[in-house]
Protein backbone atom coordinates (compact mmCIF):
# COMPACT_ATOMS: atom_id res chain seq x y z
CA UNK A 1 0.00 0.00 0.00
CA UNK A 2 2.69 2.45 1.08
CA UNK A 3 4.94 1.29 -1.75
CA UNK A 4 2.11 1.81 -4.24
CA UNK A 5 1.56 5.32 -2.89
CA UNK A 6 5.26 6.06 -3.07
CA UNK A 7 5.39 4.78 -6.64
CA UNK A 8 2.45 7.00 -7.52
CA UNK A 9 4.06 10.06 -5.94
CA UNK A 10 7.30 9.34 -7.82
CA UNK A 11 5.36 9.13 -11.09
CA UNK A 12 3.61 12.42 -10.28
CA UNK A 13 6.97 14.05 -9.60
CA UNK A 14 8.47 12.63 -12.79
CA UNK A 15 5.50 13.88 -14.80
CA UNK A 16 5.91 17.40 -13.39
CA UNK A 17 9.63 17.43 -14.25
CA UNK A 18 9.08 16.19 -17.81
CA UNK A 19 6.28 18.72 -18.36
CA UNK A 20 8.67 21.64 -17.66
CA UNK A 21 11.86 20.52 -19.37
CA UNK A 22 13.58 23.92 -19.61
CA UNK A 23 12.80 24.79 -16.00
CA UNK A 24 14.00 21.37 -14.88
CA UNK A 25 17.22 21.79 -16.84
CA UNK A 26 17.92 25.29 -15.49
CA UNK A 27 17.25 24.34 -11.89
CA UNK A 28 19.42 21.22 -11.97
CA UNK A 29 22.22 23.23 -13.60
CA UNK A 30 23.01 24.88 -10.25
CA UNK A 31 23.53 21.52 -8.55
CA UNK A 32 25.49 20.22 -11.57
CA UNK A 33 27.92 23.13 -11.32
CA UNK A 34 28.15 22.78 -7.52
CA UNK A 35 28.86 19.04 -7.58
CA UNK A 36 31.21 19.49 -10.54
CA UNK A 37 33.19 22.18 -8.65
CA UNK A 38 33.49 20.37 -5.34
CA UNK A 39 34.11 16.85 -6.61
CA UNK A 40 36.59 18.09 -9.26
CA UNK A 41 38.64 19.73 -6.51
CA UNK A 42 38.48 16.56 -4.37
CA UNK A 43 39.36 14.35 -7.34
CA UNK A 44 42.40 16.45 -8.24
CA UNK A 45 43.53 16.72 -4.60
CA UNK A 46 43.08 12.95 -4.06
CA UNK A 47 45.01 12.15 -7.24
CA UNK A 48 47.88 14.50 -6.36
CA UNK A 49 47.93 13.11 -2.83
CA UNK A 50 48.03 9.53 -4.14
CA UNK A 51 50.83 10.42 -6.55
CA UNK A 52 52.93 12.14 -3.87
CA UNK A 53 52.32 9.38 -1.32
CA UNK A 54 53.38 6.82 -3.94
CA UNK A 55 56.54 8.85 -4.64
CA UNK A 56 57.30 9.20 -0.92
CA UNK A 57 56.67 5.49 -0.35
CA UNK A 58 59.08 4.61 -3.16
CA UNK A 59 61.73 6.44 -1.11
CA UNK A 60 60.93 4.07 1.77
CA UNK A 61 58.97 4.52 5.02
CA UNK A 62 61.74 3.06 7.17
CA UNK A 63 64.65 4.78 5.46
CA UNK A 64 66.77 7.60 6.90
CA UNK A 65 68.76 9.78 4.51
CA UNK A 66 72.12 11.22 5.57
CA UNK A 67 72.41 14.52 3.69
CA UNK A 68 73.93 17.96 3.84
CA UNK A 69 70.61 19.88 3.93
CA UNK A 70 67.50 19.09 5.99
CA UNK A 71 64.19 18.62 4.11
CA UNK A 72 62.20 20.82 6.48
CA UNK A 73 62.89 24.40 7.36
CA UNK A 74 62.00 26.07 10.65
CA UNK A 75 61.56 29.82 11.21
CA UNK A 76 65.11 30.16 12.62
CA UNK A 77 66.72 28.23 9.82
CA UNK A 78 70.52 28.84 10.09
CA UNK A 79 71.28 28.30 6.40
CA UNK A 80 74.69 29.98 6.72
CA UNK A 81 75.79 27.16 9.06
CA UNK A 82 74.51 24.46 6.73
CA UNK A 83 76.36 26.05 3.80
CA UNK A 84 79.70 25.06 5.34
CA UNK A 85 78.77 21.45 5.98
CA UNK A 86 80.59 18.77 4.00
CA UNK A 87 78.59 16.58 1.62
CA UNK A 88 78.29 12.87 2.56
CA UNK A 89 81.19 10.83 1.21
CA UNK A 90 81.35 7.25 -0.11
CA UNK A 91 84.00 6.30 2.46
CA UNK A 92 81.51 7.25 5.22
CA UNK A 93 79.20 4.55 3.85
CA UNK A 94 81.89 1.95 4.63
CA UNK A 95 82.19 3.23 8.21
CA UNK A 96 78.43 3.17 8.67
CA UNK A 97 78.25 -0.40 7.29
CA UNK A 98 80.91 -1.44 9.79
CA UNK A 99 79.44 0.26 12.87
CA UNK A 100 75.64 0.50 12.54
CA UNK A 101 73.71 -2.26 14.31
CA UNK A 102 70.15 -1.16 13.55
CA UNK A 103 70.51 -1.02 9.77
CA UNK A 104 69.21 -3.66 7.40
CA UNK A 105 70.71 -2.18 4.22
CA UNK A 106 72.35 1.03 3.11
CA UNK A 107 73.60 2.63 -0.05
CA UNK A 108 75.21 5.68 -1.57
CA UNK A 109 73.79 7.70 -4.44
CA UNK A 110 74.99 10.59 -6.59
CA UNK A 111 73.39 12.07 -9.69
CA UNK A 112 73.89 14.58 -12.48
CA UNK A 113 72.32 15.52 -15.80
CA UNK A 114 74.27 14.15 -18.77
CA UNK A 115 73.77 13.50 -22.47
CA UNK A 116 72.78 9.95 -23.44
CA UNK A 117 73.28 8.61 -26.95
CA UNK A 118 72.51 5.52 -28.96
CA UNK A 119 73.41 5.72 -32.65
CA UNK A 120 71.48 8.75 -33.95
CA UNK A 121 69.14 8.97 -30.96
CA UNK A 122 70.09 11.44 -28.23
CA UNK A 123 68.55 12.31 -24.89
CA UNK A 124 69.88 15.64 -23.59
CA UNK A 125 70.00 16.31 -19.84
CA UNK A 126 69.00 12.79 -18.84
CA UNK A 127 69.35 12.13 -15.10
CA UNK A 128 72.30 9.78 -14.52
CA UNK A 129 72.32 8.23 -11.03
CA UNK A 130 75.32 6.45 -9.59
CA UNK A 131 74.23 3.82 -7.09
CA UNK A 132 76.33 1.72 -4.77
CA UNK A 133 75.18 -1.92 -4.82
CA UNK A 134 73.35 -1.57 -1.47
CA UNK A 135 71.18 1.33 -2.66
CA UNK A 136 69.23 -1.16 -4.76
CA UNK A 137 68.18 -2.87 -1.50
CA UNK A 138 67.01 0.42 0.02
CA UNK A 139 65.09 1.95 -2.89
CA UNK A 140 61.85 0.44 -4.17
CA UNK A 141 61.81 -0.18 -7.94
CA UNK A 142 60.70 -2.71 -10.52
CA UNK A 143 62.72 -3.92 -13.47
CA UNK A 144 60.64 -4.67 -16.58
CA UNK A 145 63.41 -6.14 -18.73
CA UNK A 146 66.87 -7.48 -17.84
CA UNK A 147 68.34 -7.31 -14.34
CA UNK A 148 69.94 -5.19 -11.59
CA UNK A 149 73.75 -4.96 -11.17
CA UNK A 150 75.69 -7.84 -9.70
CA UNK A 151 77.78 -6.93 -6.64
CA UNK A 152 81.06 -7.41 -8.57
CA UNK A 153 79.81 -5.10 -11.35
CA UNK A 154 78.98 -2.42 -8.78
CA UNK A 155 82.23 -2.76 -6.84
CA UNK A 156 84.38 -3.02 -9.95
CA UNK A 157 82.77 0.03 -11.56
CA UNK A 158 81.70 -1.90 -14.67
CA UNK A 159 80.25 0.21 -17.48
CA UNK A 160 76.73 -1.23 -17.25
CA UNK A 161 73.50 0.77 -17.20
CA UNK A 162 69.82 0.31 -16.32
CA UNK A 163 67.50 2.59 -18.30
CA UNK A 164 64.37 4.38 -17.17
CA UNK A 165 61.35 3.61 -19.33
CA UNK A 166 61.06 7.04 -20.99
CA UNK A 167 64.80 7.18 -21.65
CA UNK A 168 64.66 3.67 -23.16
CA UNK A 169 61.83 4.78 -25.46
CA UNK A 170 63.88 7.82 -26.47
CA UNK A 171 67.09 5.92 -27.20
CA UNK A 172 65.47 2.81 -28.66
CA UNK A 173 62.41 3.93 -30.64
CA UNK A 174 60.22 1.52 -32.66
CA UNK A 175 60.19 -1.06 -29.83
CA UNK A 176 63.83 -1.95 -30.38
CA UNK A 177 65.06 -4.40 -27.69
CA UNK A 178 67.68 -2.48 -25.63
CA UNK A 179 69.21 -5.25 -23.48
CA UNK A 180 72.78 -6.02 -24.51
CA UNK A 181 73.09 -2.88 -26.66
CA UNK A 182 75.72 -0.23 -25.99
CA UNK A 183 74.86 3.41 -25.34
CA UNK A 184 76.99 6.47 -24.55
CA UNK A 185 76.57 7.98 -21.09
CA UNK A 186 78.43 11.30 -20.84
CA UNK A 187 80.56 10.13 -23.76
CA UNK A 188 81.45 6.75 -22.19
CA UNK A 189 80.23 3.46 -23.60
CA UNK A 190 77.87 1.49 -21.38
CA UNK A 191 76.16 -1.85 -21.86
CA UNK A 192 72.40 -1.85 -21.18
CA UNK A 193 71.56 -4.63 -18.72
CA UNK A 194 68.05 -3.61 -17.68
CA UNK A 195 65.03 -1.34 -18.12
CA UNK A 196 62.91 -0.09 -15.20
CA UNK A 197 59.15 -0.62 -15.26
CA UNK A 198 57.19 2.52 -16.24
CA UNK A 199 56.23 4.50 -13.14
CA UNK A 200 54.51 7.58 -14.63
CA UNK A 201 54.97 11.20 -13.64
CA UNK A 202 56.00 11.85 -10.04
CA UNK A 203 55.15 15.10 -8.25
CA UNK A 204 58.45 14.86 -6.35
CA UNK A 205 60.39 14.45 -9.58
CA UNK A 206 61.87 11.13 -8.46
CA UNK A 207 60.26 8.91 -11.11
CA UNK A 208 62.67 6.29 -12.46
CA UNK A 209 61.25 6.86 -15.97
CA UNK A 210 63.62 9.75 -16.69
CA UNK A 211 66.73 8.28 -15.07
CA UNK A 212 69.49 5.91 -15.98
CA UNK A 213 71.38 4.10 -13.23
CA UNK A 214 75.05 3.15 -13.36
CA UNK A 215 77.28 1.72 -10.61
CA UNK A 216 78.67 4.43 -8.30
CA UNK A 217 82.26 3.38 -9.00
CA UNK A 218 81.63 3.97 -12.70
CA UNK A 219 79.72 7.25 -12.17
CA UNK A 220 82.55 8.81 -10.15
CA UNK A 221 84.72 8.70 -13.29
CA UNK A 222 82.62 11.45 -14.88
CA UNK A 223 80.89 13.08 -11.88
CA UNK A 224 82.37 15.31 -9.18
CA UNK A 225 81.56 13.27 -6.07
CA UNK A 226 82.60 16.10 -3.72
CA UNK A 227 80.35 18.64 -5.40
CA UNK A 228 76.98 19.55 -3.96
CA UNK A 229 75.68 19.60 -7.54
CA UNK A 230 75.98 15.81 -7.60
CA UNK A 231 73.57 15.71 -4.62
CA UNK A 232 75.37 12.85 -2.84
CA UNK A 233 73.59 11.10 0.03
CA UNK A 234 73.61 7.90 2.06
CA UNK A 235 70.31 6.04 2.50
CA UNK A 236 69.98 3.72 5.52
CA UNK A 237 67.11 1.24 5.86
CA UNK A 238 66.15 0.23 9.40
CA UNK A 239 66.29 -3.38 10.48
CA UNK A 240 62.91 -4.99 11.28
CA UNK A 241 61.81 -4.00 14.79
CA UNK A 242 64.03 -0.88 14.78
CA UNK A 243 62.09 2.38 14.62
CA UNK A 244 63.23 5.37 12.58
CA UNK A 245 63.79 7.30 15.83
CA UNK A 246 66.11 4.55 17.16
CA UNK A 247 67.95 4.39 13.85
CA UNK A 248 68.37 8.18 13.81
CA UNK A 249 69.78 8.14 17.35
CA UNK A 250 72.31 5.49 16.40
CA UNK A 251 73.13 7.20 13.11
CA UNK A 252 73.71 10.52 14.89
CA UNK A 253 76.23 8.91 17.24
CA UNK A 254 78.08 7.02 14.51
CA UNK A 255 78.13 9.95 12.06
CA UNK A 256 79.46 12.31 14.75
CA UNK A 257 82.18 9.78 15.52
CA UNK A 258 83.00 9.26 11.81
CA UNK A 259 83.30 13.01 11.28
CA UNK A 260 85.24 13.51 14.53
CA UNK A 261 82.87 16.10 15.99
CA UNK A 262 83.60 17.38 19.51
CA UNK A 263 80.90 16.77 22.17
CA UNK A 264 79.63 20.36 22.14
CA UNK A 265 79.86 20.83 18.37
CA UNK A 266 76.66 20.92 16.29
CA UNK A 267 75.92 18.08 13.90
CA UNK A 268 77.28 18.88 10.43
CA UNK A 269 74.85 16.55 8.63
CA UNK A 270 71.08 16.23 8.31
CA UNK A 271 69.07 13.06 8.91
CA UNK A 272 65.95 13.18 6.77
CA UNK A 273 63.06 10.74 6.66
CA UNK A 274 60.07 10.49 4.35
CA UNK A 275 57.45 11.13 7.03
CA UNK A 276 58.80 14.71 7.24
CA UNK A 277 57.74 15.15 3.61
CA UNK A 278 54.39 13.40 4.22
CA UNK A 279 53.57 15.71 7.15
CA UNK A 280 54.27 18.80 5.03
CA UNK A 281 52.08 17.51 2.23
CA UNK A 282 49.29 16.51 4.64
CA UNK A 283 48.86 20.10 5.82
CA UNK A 284 49.09 21.40 2.24
CA UNK A 285 46.39 19.01 1.02
CA UNK A 286 44.18 19.82 4.01
CA UNK A 287 44.34 23.52 3.13
CA UNK A 288 43.56 22.84 -0.55
CA UNK A 289 40.74 20.48 0.50
CA UNK A 290 39.19 23.06 2.86
CA UNK A 291 39.46 25.79 0.19
CA UNK A 292 37.77 23.44 -2.29
CA UNK A 293 35.07 22.59 0.27
CA UNK A 294 34.28 26.27 0.84
CA UNK A 295 34.15 27.12 -2.89
CA UNK A 296 32.12 24.01 -3.72
CA UNK A 297 29.93 24.46 -0.62
CA UNK A 298 28.87 27.91 -1.79
CA UNK A 299 28.19 26.62 -5.33
CA UNK A 300 26.00 23.86 -3.92
CA UNK A 301 24.23 26.33 -1.63
CA UNK A 302 23.34 28.47 -4.65
CA UNK A 303 22.14 25.34 -6.46
CA UNK A 304 20.02 24.43 -3.42
CA UNK A 305 18.41 27.89 -3.37
CA UNK A 306 17.61 27.43 -7.06
CA UNK A 307 15.83 24.14 -6.38
CA UNK A 308 13.97 25.55 -3.35
CA UNK A 309 12.82 28.48 -5.49
CA UNK A 310 11.61 26.25 -8.31
CA UNK A 311 9.80 24.01 -5.80
CA UNK A 312 7.95 26.99 -4.29
CA UNK A 313 6.87 27.98 -7.82
CA UNK A 314 5.88 24.38 -8.52
CA UNK A 315 3.72 24.19 -5.35
CA UNK A 316 2.12 27.57 -6.15
CA UNK A 317 1.31 26.43 -9.71
CA UNK A 318 -0.22 23.17 -8.55
CA UNK A 319 -2.07 24.38 -5.45
CA UNK A 320 -5.37 23.72 -7.20
CA UNK A 321 -4.30 20.20 -8.06
CA UNK A 322 -3.12 19.59 -4.48
CA UNK A 323 -6.58 20.68 -3.25
CA UNK A 324 -8.26 18.22 -5.62
CA UNK A 325 -5.90 15.40 -4.61
CA UNK A 326 -6.51 16.04 -0.92
CA UNK A 327 -10.27 16.29 -1.36
CA UNK A 328 -10.16 12.91 -3.14
CA UNK A 329 -8.45 11.41 -0.10
CA UNK A 330 -4.73 11.99 -0.67
CA UNK A 331 -2.87 11.94 2.66
CA UNK A 332 -0.48 14.65 3.78
CA UNK A 333 2.52 12.33 3.43
CA UNK A 334 1.50 11.52 -0.16
CA UNK A 335 1.65 15.24 -1.09
CA UNK A 336 4.85 15.61 0.92
CA UNK A 337 6.63 12.70 -0.77
CA UNK A 338 5.40 13.81 -4.18
CA UNK A 339 7.09 17.21 -3.93
CA UNK A 340 10.06 15.89 -1.99
CA UNK A 341 10.76 13.29 -4.68
CA UNK A 342 10.58 16.02 -7.28
CA UNK A 343 13.24 18.05 -5.45
CA UNK A 344 15.44 15.00 -4.82
CA UNK A 345 15.10 13.88 -8.46
CA UNK A 346 16.15 17.32 -9.68
CA UNK A 347 19.09 17.45 -7.34
CA UNK A 348 20.18 13.86 -7.98
CA UNK A 349 20.03 14.32 -11.74
CA UNK A 350 22.13 17.47 -11.38
CA UNK A 351 24.64 15.56 -9.26
CA UNK A 352 24.82 12.63 -11.68
CA UNK A 353 25.40 14.97 -14.64
CA UNK A 354 28.13 16.75 -12.60
CA UNK A 355 29.80 13.41 -11.83
CA UNK A 356 29.59 12.32 -15.49
CA UNK A 357 31.27 15.57 -16.53
CA UNK A 358 34.08 14.91 -14.04
CA UNK A 359 34.47 11.34 -15.33
CA UNK A 360 34.76 12.75 -18.86
CA UNK A 361 37.31 15.28 -17.64
CA UNK A 362 39.45 12.61 -15.95
CA UNK A 363 39.27 10.56 -19.14
CA UNK A 364 40.53 13.52 -21.19
CA UNK A 365 43.15 14.40 -18.57
CA UNK A 366 44.57 10.89 -18.73
CA UNK A 367 45.50 11.44 -22.36
CA UNK A 368 46.88 14.93 -21.77
CA UNK A 369 49.09 14.44 -18.70
CA UNK A 370 51.21 11.53 -17.58
CA UNK A 371 49.52 11.23 -14.19
CA UNK A 372 46.61 9.08 -13.12
CA UNK A 373 43.58 11.21 -12.22
CA UNK A 374 40.76 8.98 -11.01
CA UNK A 375 37.22 9.69 -9.87
CA UNK A 376 37.28 7.52 -6.75
CA UNK A 377 34.42 5.56 -5.18
CA UNK A 378 34.48 7.79 -2.09
CA UNK A 379 34.06 10.92 -4.24
CA UNK A 380 31.19 9.34 -6.19
CA UNK A 381 29.46 8.43 -2.91
CA UNK A 382 30.09 11.95 -1.57
CA UNK A 383 28.72 13.56 -4.75
CA UNK A 384 25.54 11.45 -4.76
CA UNK A 385 25.03 11.92 -1.00
CA UNK A 386 25.35 15.70 -1.25
CA UNK A 387 22.92 15.76 -4.20
CA UNK A 388 20.25 13.79 -2.36
CA UNK A 389 20.65 15.70 0.90
CA UNK A 390 20.57 19.11 -0.83
CA UNK A 391 17.43 17.93 -2.62
CA UNK A 392 15.79 17.05 0.72
CA UNK A 393 16.92 20.25 2.45
CA UNK A 394 15.86 22.57 -0.36
CA UNK A 395 12.65 20.68 -1.15
CA UNK A 396 11.36 19.93 2.34
CA UNK A 397 9.99 23.41 3.22
CA UNK A 398 7.91 23.83 0.02
CA UNK A 399 6.86 20.15 0.11
CA UNK A 400 5.79 20.31 3.75
CA UNK A 401 3.96 23.60 3.09
CA UNK A 402 2.11 21.90 0.24
CA UNK A 403 1.16 18.92 2.43
CA UNK A 404 -0.31 21.25 5.07
CA UNK A 405 -2.61 23.09 2.65
CA UNK A 406 -6.29 23.15 3.45
CA UNK A 407 -8.07 21.32 0.56
CA UNK A 408 -10.97 23.77 0.35
CA UNK A 409 -8.72 26.83 0.22
CA UNK A 410 -6.32 25.07 -2.15
CA UNK A 411 -9.11 24.25 -4.66
CA UNK A 412 -10.30 27.86 -4.57
CA UNK A 413 -6.83 29.18 -5.45
CA UNK A 414 -6.46 30.46 -9.02
CA UNK B 1 -6.92 21.74 10.44
CA UNK B 2 -6.48 24.79 12.61
CA UNK B 3 -2.88 26.03 12.71
CA UNK B 4 -1.40 26.31 16.22
CA UNK B 5 -0.06 29.83 16.82
CA UNK B 6 3.75 29.82 17.00
CA UNK B 7 5.29 31.63 20.00
CA UNK B 8 8.01 34.18 19.21
CA UNK B 9 10.55 32.19 21.24
CA UNK B 10 10.04 29.14 19.01
CA UNK B 11 10.34 31.31 15.88
CA UNK B 12 13.62 32.84 17.03
CA UNK B 13 15.09 29.53 18.18
CA UNK B 14 14.03 27.74 15.00
CA UNK B 15 15.74 30.38 12.84
CA UNK B 16 18.91 30.16 14.94
CA UNK B 17 18.80 26.34 14.82
CA UNK B 18 18.39 26.32 11.02
CA UNK B 19 21.34 28.68 10.59
CA UNK B 20 23.53 26.55 12.91
CA UNK B 21 22.50 23.34 11.15
CA UNK B 22 23.19 24.78 7.69
CA UNK B 23 26.57 26.06 8.89
CA UNK B 24 27.38 22.50 9.95
CA UNK B 25 26.73 21.24 6.40
CA UNK B 26 30.21 22.17 5.00
CA UNK B 27 31.64 19.84 7.68
CA UNK B 28 30.77 16.98 5.30
CA UNK B 29 33.40 18.19 2.84
CA UNK B 30 36.19 18.61 5.37
CA UNK B 31 39.26 16.45 4.57
CA UNK B 32 39.36 15.19 8.18
CA UNK B 33 35.81 13.79 7.83
CA UNK B 34 36.52 12.33 4.38
CA UNK B 35 39.56 10.50 5.73
CA UNK B 36 37.41 8.73 8.36
CA UNK B 37 35.79 6.55 5.71
CA UNK B 38 33.75 6.53 2.52
CA UNK B 39 30.40 6.45 4.31
CA UNK B 40 31.12 8.84 7.21
CA UNK B 41 30.12 12.01 5.25
CA UNK B 42 26.90 10.22 4.27
CA UNK B 43 26.03 9.36 7.89
CA UNK B 44 26.81 12.88 9.12
CA UNK B 45 24.87 14.34 6.19
CA UNK B 46 21.78 12.27 7.03
CA UNK B 47 21.98 13.42 10.67
CA UNK B 48 22.26 17.09 9.65
CA UNK B 49 19.40 16.76 7.13
CA UNK B 50 17.09 15.09 9.65
CA UNK B 51 17.94 17.78 12.22
CA UNK B 52 16.95 20.36 9.62
CA UNK B 53 13.67 18.50 8.98
CA UNK B 54 12.98 18.35 12.74
CA UNK B 55 13.40 22.12 13.11
CA UNK B 56 10.95 22.67 10.22
CA UNK B 57 8.53 20.50 12.19
CA UNK B 58 9.07 22.64 15.30
CA UNK B 59 8.55 25.79 13.19
CA UNK B 60 5.16 24.38 12.16
CA UNK B 61 4.45 23.61 15.88
CA UNK B 62 4.41 19.83 15.38
CA UNK B 63 5.23 17.43 18.17
CA UNK B 64 7.03 15.09 15.80
CA UNK B 65 9.48 17.95 15.21
CA UNK B 66 10.50 18.03 18.89
CA UNK B 67 10.63 14.22 19.08
CA UNK B 68 12.77 14.01 15.94
CA UNK B 69 15.02 16.83 17.21
CA UNK B 70 15.68 14.94 20.47
CA UNK B 71 16.29 11.64 18.62
CA UNK B 72 18.71 13.28 16.17
CA UNK B 73 20.49 15.09 18.99
CA UNK B 74 21.07 11.73 20.71
CA UNK B 75 22.14 10.06 17.45
CA UNK B 76 24.53 12.94 16.71
CA UNK B 77 26.13 12.78 20.16
CA UNK B 78 26.56 8.99 19.97
CA UNK B 79 27.92 9.15 16.40
CA UNK B 80 30.40 11.93 17.19
CA UNK B 81 31.57 10.04 20.27
CA UNK B 82 31.94 6.85 18.23
CA UNK B 83 33.94 8.74 15.57
CA UNK B 84 36.01 10.41 18.29
CA UNK B 85 35.10 13.90 17.04
CA UNK B 86 35.15 15.39 20.52
CA UNK B 87 36.19 18.94 19.69
CA UNK B 88 34.93 22.40 20.71
CA UNK B 89 32.22 22.22 18.04
CA UNK B 90 30.86 19.00 19.58
CA UNK B 91 30.55 20.49 23.08
CA UNK B 92 29.11 23.73 21.70
CA UNK B 93 26.53 21.67 19.81
CA UNK B 94 25.53 19.81 22.99
CA UNK B 95 25.27 23.11 24.86
CA UNK B 96 22.91 24.90 22.47
CA UNK B 97 20.94 21.76 21.55
CA UNK B 98 20.13 21.10 25.24
CA UNK B 99 18.92 24.70 25.65
CA UNK B 100 16.75 24.31 22.52
CA UNK B 101 15.34 20.97 23.77
CA UNK B 102 14.39 22.47 27.14
CA UNK B 103 12.57 25.36 25.42
CA UNK B 104 10.89 23.05 22.88
CA UNK B 105 9.67 20.77 25.70
CA UNK B 106 8.17 23.75 27.53
CA UNK B 107 5.95 24.43 24.50
CA UNK B 108 5.36 20.79 23.55
CA UNK B 109 1.89 20.57 25.10
CA UNK B 110 0.72 23.40 22.84
CA UNK B 111 1.97 21.63 19.74
CA UNK B 112 -0.05 19.71 17.15
CA UNK B 113 0.10 15.90 17.28
CA UNK B 114 -0.69 15.43 13.56
CA UNK B 115 1.84 15.05 10.76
Amino acid sequence: MILALLKESVLFAWGALVANKLRTFLSLLGITIGIFAIITVFTIVDSLERNIRGSVQSLGDNVVYVMKWPWTFGPDYPWWKYMNRPVPAYKELGELQRRLKGADAMGFRIGARKTLKHLNNTVENGIVSGWSFGYGQVKTFDIAEGRYFREDEAEGGYNVVILGNTIAEGLFPNNEYPIGKTIKVAGRSCKVIGVFRKEGESMLGNSMDNQVVVPYNFARLFMDVKSENSDPFIAVKAREGVSNAQLKDELTGVMRSVRGLKPLADDNFALNETNLLSKNFDSLFDIVGIAGAIIGGFSILVGGFGIANIMFVSVRERTNLIGIQKSLGAKNYFILTQFLFEAVFLSLMGGIIGLLLIYLLTFLARGAIDMEITLTRSNIILGLTISVLIGIISGFIPAYGASQLDPVEAIRTN
Amino acid sequence: MAQVARPKTISVISVIAIILILLAFPMLFMPSVKHMGDFVPMVLGIIITLQFVSVIGVWHMKRWGVTLFIIMFTVRVVTFMYLDMLNFRFYFNIFYSLIFIIIFLRYMKRMDTNL
